[in-house]
């Protein structure tokens, strides 16, 4: 998988997992000010990113993401 | 009786399975093979069993007193696996969920919910976030819930309350500066818990500086807010406030300050705190001027028992909070 795909993957996963329309998230979408999601989501979404890609990545730092463009980031480290 | 004496009681009656993850730890160990030797639990010791029953001769514990789920055993593994990966509430697909369950943590969860064991109890090893964010993985939450919480179980001498000396308090422990959704989600749980546990029927007081709009303010708005959340998510269980503590608890004050019906104000049985800075506050002082035992924190809002026990904690009170865990877990499956 490219950093391309990665990125669609990813952004794809955002919004299955908080529920949003993938039109309206980007790169620099923020988990905290735009998201303003529940941690029950951010497990879910490591979850599936865990079962779409082959990244285990941990809670704590999915949880430490700034903006989905650092969740990229952090996935891409660990393929 | 006491009230622990009573909970005691109650495990004996209907002894539960428990995963222990952490069963190489010496005090997790002695805890595990006391509350099993007593007959208050099944317990399950999850790891390498070789070198768990090395280390239970090494003791002096009897192994008879164990079941060991060696994590190296493929057939039993892949019974799980097959077992959780079959069921709708899961989050991990196979290849998932063979990474994760390397970590005996999340093995013993896995164990948990295909119905393996009943309850999970960790937190030596593992840090509390390491045990919440497990247990959201893997256990997942009760429906309709948005957030792990807490709740302690208060035995305060001289305290004539509803339930005699006994108050339940949430949460104490875990959820920071809840929203109101998450407020009044606390209030659900906690009235959840204290009926697997204690049988009460929960009288649940959502509590802050004032009384049915005797003050003003958003600190008391966020009250306010989560009270109409949790009476409409949950219009069946006996939910409250706002209230003044004393409103809440005691039924001359409750007589004076609150000027309509209720079934709750001044014989609540459960206080739900409005965020951490009271919840702790007002704990330290149910101990330090009442003179208070206080049990817990017990998990709350997971769609089964988790249990985190304190890193220091001796093994008495470990033990304590095994067989308190494995009654919830009894409650929870009646």
């Amino acid at each position: 998988m490219d950093r391309k795909e990665l990125e669609q993957k990813i952004l794809e996963l955002v919004a299955v997992a908080y529920k949003k329309d993938i039109a309206d998230l980007s790169l620099s979408t923020s988990f905290k000010n735009d998201l303003q999601g529940a941690s029950v989501q951010m497990v879910a979404l490591v979850a599936e990113i865990e079962n779409e890609t082959d990244a285990s990545i941990t809670l704590q730092d999915a949880a430490a993401c700034q903006t989905i463009e650092d969740l990229v980031n952090a996935v891409e480290a660990e393929l | 009786m006491s009230i622990l004496d009573q909970i005691y009681a109650k495990a004996k009656e209907n002894p539960q399975k428990v995963a222990f993850p952490e069963a190489a730890n010496e005090k997790m160990m002695q805890a595990a093979y006391e509350a099993g030797r007593d007959g208050y639990i099944v317990p399950i010791l999850v790891g390498n069993a070789e070198r768990l029953k090395a280390l239970c001769a090494e003791r002096g514990y009897d192994p008879a007193a164990f079941t060991f789920v060696d994590m190296d055993d493929e057939a039993y593994k892949s019974k799980v696996v097959a077992a959780y990966v079959a069921r709708e509430d899961t989050l991990l697909k196979e290849k998932a969920l063979r990474r994760r369950i390397q970590d005996p943590l999340y093995y013993a969860m896995a164990m948990q919910k295909v119905g393996e064991a009943s309850v999970t109890f960790a937190g030596i090893d593992n840090t509390t976030g390491d045990v919440l964010l497990a247990g959201q993985m893997m256990i997942g939450l009760q429906p309709g819930i948005s957030t792990v919480s807490s709740i302690g179980l208060c035995d305060i001498p001289g305290f004539q309350g509803s339930e005699g000396s006994l108050l339940a308090i949430g949460d104490s422990a875990v959820c920071t500066n809840p929203t109101p959704e998450q407020l009044a989600d606390i209030g659900i749980s906690a009235c959840e818990t204290v009926k697997s546990l204690l049988d009460w029927e929960p009288r649940c007081a959502f509590v802050c500086y004032s009384t049915l709009g005797s003050g003003q303010g958003e600190l008391i708005d966020k009250v306010t807010e989560a009270v109409k959340i949790a009476q409409e998510k949950r219009p069946d269980l006996l939910i409250d406030g706002e209230f003044q503590f004393d409103a809440a608890i005691s039924p001359q004050v409750a007589a004076k300050k609150v000027k309509r019906e209720s079934k709750v104000a001044g014989r609540a049985n459960v206080i739900i705190w409005p965020d951490l800075n009271v919840g702790n506050v007002g704990v330290k002082l149910i101990q330090q001027f009442g003179h208070a035992d206080a049990y817990g924190p017990m998990l709350q809002g997971f769609n089964a028992v988790v249990c985190d026990c304190s890193r220091g904690a001796p093994v008495s009170e470990i033990k304590g909070n095994i067989i308190i865990s494995a009654v919830r877990a009894a409650g929870m499956n009646r």
